[in-house]
């Protein structure tokens, strides 16, 4: 596969002139676009310029300038550098036209950015708060809205740095917390307010079938306390007898402002914070953020290093798959037993990850400009027993027991199909995208790190069901492995850390977005730097929260049995989910 | 003969009682903490919208009432079963008229579309 | 005649198998958690006494002290009725099963079988049709809609496969002449009806597991779906009497399965050792309840229409061509000679091969179509 290095040199501001001018301030890029405009700008670039996939859409809240910018990442899903966009507005009612004609895939980016930063979208279908809840007030990522037990904007908190002599705020208060409720309110009995726009957006609830008799349609909540919705997502389905009807999903029950936290940290502080958002895949979360950060500063990473990331992102990749396909297993009803045979080869990998980082599940491994511990040989001859004797064994044991498994293929094949078209409206990414026929992996469309060495194939598959999502992951496995020999061959002897390793990180002003082909998708750190030791703007492209965008497509129109299947092969946790 | 049935009665008699009294043990030591909250049904979580108890598809009633039609005759079965070898030939034949009456029911309930799920 | 004598020992025959069955029921779970546990690369159960042996106490003593709750707006008769219901007949199943021939205990002539009538297989097939009341009560009365949804579709599933059921029970009728369990046993004297009806046996034993709601039949308590199905709002003894029932339709089904198919009490020096009876019982259970957990462990579940398609346009027309099978074999064999007893296995076989056949075409089909 040819990799398209570059693509042409772009100037929008000569093709769409009056409406699109470029971003010339410091350490910035990109365009920026008249709010009035942006529709049809967006629709001329995806459909004559081929920028077809939305990769992410998030606000930056810029309290000195006294505005709001929102920021659009887009791609072409044949590959190459993205492109950048931005719309300037107003603090005081900030509003953009939604992007969810021509994206659909803005869809609960869009809320989201109007749920923590208060952006309004004219024309979004379903404008409601997506993380907080209803009724919440402010919206946090403001950066004049103030957490309770407020202390300071950044961290290092002068209360507990360099003196150490710190209090809880919540013993300093009299009432131990400020959680305060008015006298007649009883949160016993209290019912969400934003449940009854949720339930209005659902489809009619008693309808009348062709022969005139009435049926009741049965509302029914799946989750937050669910078995199958691998942790409190919820998802409010309406049901005749056992088909649905229609779905809407509801998140946010893990939310604790992951982008509010990072952005009062250093940039190093957050470095473990990444850890616990695919807490299944913590070194990829790492390398994504380390990427980020990396571009801004310019800091270049050693060579064994580069290595040592590469490993460890497939190992990841490769437990992270057999998961999934365990869990799968689970989720079709299977008592079990692959999922404990998967995490028999998780254990394994997670003992390496032990080894270099300290930490099973929460490694902190990754640093800018290097790693926190070199690789010692011992260890890497563990890793090359598992990636050239034990995890191929185990692949195709997998692929023996379960691919022609007739229940498993009678209950995947066929079963929340996404065409590819669908797919890349949706901003799908990762593994789900590709099983739709869509052979778009950054490691090879946009490689970062030294993907670009190794040789391997992007596995795709056309039919995009839940039976194609399941190979696929197969094949990732097999494609994984193969990278992994060839970095374990390759790895050069070395330093591990440009310079020297500081707590603090001061970066330039400026803004920029790594991304990486994380096993969940494409993973996305967007950073705005204003010269300090604490990023101004952290916002996290979690691919779990948006590949959610077409599970209603997916979903409607089958069976109840078959929602938890479609939900458990798109791969989502929920701790990146709702952050 | 009709002793046996005597036994069985016995039998269901001891084995109601001990469900019974399972029930009663759980009443006699578990605790009782009730509250308004908990006493709710659960829907994972969340307060259930609709009543819990609805009408349901009208394809349940069906699989019923098409139970009850091939139940009855897997009834007469049994009698043709076991007095088979007394009927020979003539049983067979007779058989076979029945099962053919029997899948002219089978297939239009088939091709009518009762017996689809999907 | 009815003298005191007779009614005790009704009385002890009672208790000896319902405790029979109650321990059972309490050491197959442990039997379950261990073998699965075995399966699934862990160690299961080991904690509470001498290998795990305790563990079912354990239990019993948890669930007796949990609260019960019942949900509010439930219809609270039908609420505790529910559970008694489903655990009644899947214990008074067990009634009419011999374990053995006649033995002398005390100077008595004792019958090894509470009550050996002579329209047994007829009281089974009204005995388990009774079962599926509790299970549809429990998700009507639990004010709940997946509790609902589960009982709703355990019904029909359970009475959809009842009618397989009844027809493999028609089967072994014709081949033992009688619908007393006893003589069916004594039939299989010269050769168990596993080997003239093999076919029967497998789909017996299909309709077993969707019976008693095993996996990969376990729909009604799909967990991925409908959280705990019709017992989602069941907690303490009345969630344990569901358990129970369960567990105990599993043993007892087993035992129906092992007098049908299998021979029964049947076994070496049986007519000498009359005693042994319950032992070659309690070996071809296991041997049935260790083939049960060993799907669970291997099988995902099927989903909700494939398993009426299953049970509808498969099984049941299946069993109904065995039926005929089996009596023309049998009217054969009476008329041309004892040899051709051995049409019967024959035929079924390659019958039973071309349903296979069949189910995979249409399977094939469906999914190219999908292409």
């Amino acid at each position: 596969m040819t990799i398209p290095v570059s693509t042409e040199t772009l100037d929008l501001a000569a093709k769409f002139p009056g409406i699109v001018t470029p971003d010339e301030r410091e350490g910035y890029s990109g365009w920026i676009v008249k709010a009035d405009e942006l529709a049809a700008f967006a629709a001329s670039l995806r459909d004559d310029l081929g920028y077809d996939f939305l990769s992410s859409v998030t606000g930056v809240d810029y309290l000195p300038e006294k505005k709001l910018e929102v920021v659009y990442h887009v791609y072409k899903t044949t590959g190459g550098p993205g492109l950048v966009f931005k719309v300037q507005l107003p603090r005081k009612k900030p509003e953009v036209p939604s992007l969810t004609p021509v994206y659909p895939g803005a869809d609960f980016q869009e809320r989201e950015a109007w749920d923590l930063l208060g952006i309004k979208f004219t024309g979004h279908p379903d404008l409601r708060r997506i993380l907080m809840w209803e009724g919440f007030e402010g919206h946090p990522l403001r950066k004049d809205w103030k957490e309770p037990f407020y202390e300071e904007d950044i961290k290092p908190y002068s209360s507990r740095w360099p003196e150490g002599k710190h209090s809880y705020a919540e013993d300093r208060n009299p009432f131990n917390d400020n959680v305060q409720f008015p006298k007649q309110f009883d949160p016993e009995k209290w019912v969400p307010e934003g449940d009854a726009a949720l339930y209005g957006a659902l489809a009619e609830y008693r309808t009348t079938d062709e022969d005139g008799l009435d049926t009741d349609h049965i509302v029914v909540n799946m989750g937050p306390q669910h078995p199958s919705t691998h942790g409190v997502f919820r998802a409010v389905i309406t049901l005749d007898g056992e088909d649905i009807v229609s779905m809407k999903p509801v998140m946010g029950y893990l939310h604790r402002n992951h982008e509010k936290i990072g952005e009062r940290n250093t940039y190093l502080h957050n470095m473990p914070y990444t850890d616990r958002l695919d807490y299944f895949c913590s070194m990829t979360n790492n390398h994504g953020y380390a990427l980020a950060v990396e571009k801004l500063t310019g800091i270049e990473v050693p060579e064994r290093t580069e290595y040592i990331r590469v490993i460890m992102d497939e190992l990841t990749r490769i437990q992270n798959h057999f998961i999934l396909i365990g869990m799968l297993l689970n989720d079709l009803g299977a008592y079990f037993t692959p999922a404990l045979y998967a995490f028999e080869e998780r254990e394994l990998i997670l003992d390496i990850f032990e080894a270099v980082a300290g930490s099973r599940m929460m490694c902190n491994y990754f640093r800018f400009g290097g790693v926190a511990r070199d690789v010692t040989p011992e260890i890497l001859e563990k890793v090359s027993a598992l990636a050239f004797d034990r995890l191929p064994r185990k692949a195709d044991e997998f692929d023996r027991l379960l691919t022609e498994n007739e229940i498993l293929v009678s209950r995947c094949k066929g079963v929340g199909r996404l065409s590819s078209e669908d797919a890349i409206k949706y901003s799908m990414s990762g593994p789900s995208l590709r099983a739709s026929g869509v052979p778009y992996d950054i490691r090879k469309a946009d490689p970062y790190s030294i993907y670009d060495r190794f040789d391997f194939d992007v596995a795709v598959r056309y039919n995009g069901d839940t039976y194609d999502r399941y190979l696929i992951r197969l094949d990732e496995i097999r494609q994984s492995l193969r990278i992994l020999q060839q970095a374990i061959r390759q790895i050069p002897e070395g330093p591990i850390q440009t310079g020297k390793s500081t707590y603090l990180t001061k970066t330039p002003a400026g803004e920029s977005y790594g991304r990486i082909e994380a096993p969940k998708g494409e993973l996305g750190y967007y950073l705005v730097s204003n010269g300090t030791g604490n990023p101004w703007r952290y916002h996290v492209r979690a691919p779990s929260f948006i590949n959610i965008t077409a599970l209603e497509s997916m979903v409607v129109g089958g069976k109840i049995a078959d929602f938890v299947i479609v939900f458990g092969g798109i791969d989502v946790v929920l701790g990146e989910m709702d952050r | 003969m009709l002793f046996d049935y005597m036994a069985i009665a016995v039998f269901v008699f001891f084995s109601t009682a001990i469900a019974v009294t399972a029930i009663l043990l759980g009443g006699l030591f578990g605790p009782r903490r009730k509250s308004e909250v908990k006493s709710e049904p659960y829907e994972s979580g969340m307060i259930p919208i609709g009543p819990g108890t609805r009408r349901m598809p009208v394809r349940f009633y069906l699989v019923a009432v098409l139970f009850i039609l091939f139940d009855i005759e897997v009834v007469f079965f049994l009698p043709w079963a076991v007095s088979f070898r007394k009927l020979g030939l003539f049983g067979l034949i007779e058989m076979f008229i029945f099962i053919g009456i029997l899948l002219v029911g089978y297939f239009y309930a088939w091709k009518k579309g009762a017996l689809e799920w999907e | 005649m009815i003298d005191l004598a007779l009614v005790l020992e009704w009385v002890i025959k009672s208790l000896v198998v319902i405790f029979m069955l109650l321990g059972g029921f309490a050491y197959l779970t442990w039997f379950e958690r261990r073998i699965l546990a075995r399966m699934q690369t862990r160690v299961g159960p080991n904690r509470a006494g001498w290998q795990g042996l305790l563990q079912p106490v354990a239990d019993a003593v948890k669930l007796v002290f949990k609260e019960e709750l019942i949900p509010a707006r439930a219809d609270k008769v039908i609420f505790v009725l529910a559970p008694i219901l489903t655990v009644v007949p899947a214990t008074v199943l067990a009634v009419v099963i011999p374990f053995g021939t006649q033995v002398i205990l005390f100077g008595r002539q004792v019958n090894l079988a509470v009550a050996d009538i002579n329209v047994g297989i007829l009281f089974l097939m009204a005995v388990a049709s009774v079962a599926v009341y509790g299970i549809v009560l429990a998700g009507w009365s639990s004010n709940n809609k997946f509790a609902l949804m589960g009982g709703m579709r355990s019904t029909a599933q359970m009475i959809s496969y009842e009618l397989a059921l009844g027809l493999s029970f028609v089967l072994v009728a014709l081949m033992a002449d009688s619908l007393q369990l006893s003589e069916i046993v004594e039939a299989q004297r010269t050769m168990w009806f596993v080997v003239l009806q093999p076919v029967g046996a497998i789909v017996f034993l299909i309709v077993t597991l969707a019976e008693v709601n095993r996996a990969p039949f376990d729909m009604p308590e799909a967990e991925q779906e409908l959280a705990a199905g019709f017992h989602s709002e069941y907690s303490g003894m009345k969630f344990a009497l569901f358990f129970m029932a369960e567990y105990q339709k599993m043993i007892v089904i087993s035992i129906i399965a092992v007098t049908l198919f299998f021979g029964g009490y049947l076994g070496p020096f049986i007519g000498r050792f009359p005693w042994l009876g319950p032992v070659y019982v309690l070996g071809k259970v296991v041997a049935l309840l260790f083939g049960m957990v060993w799907i669970r462990a291997t099988l995902p579940r099927i989903r909700y229409d494939r398993l009426m398609d299953l049970g509808w346009k498969v099984l049941l027309p299946l069993v109904l061509g065995l039926v005929l099978i089996t009596a023309t074999g049998i009217l054969l064999a009476d008329e041309f000679g004892n040899s051709l007893v051995w049409s019967i296995p024959v035929v079924s076989i390659l019958a039973g091969f071309l349903t296979v056949g069949l189910v995979d075409r249409s399977l094939r089909r469906k999914f190219n179509a999908l292409r």
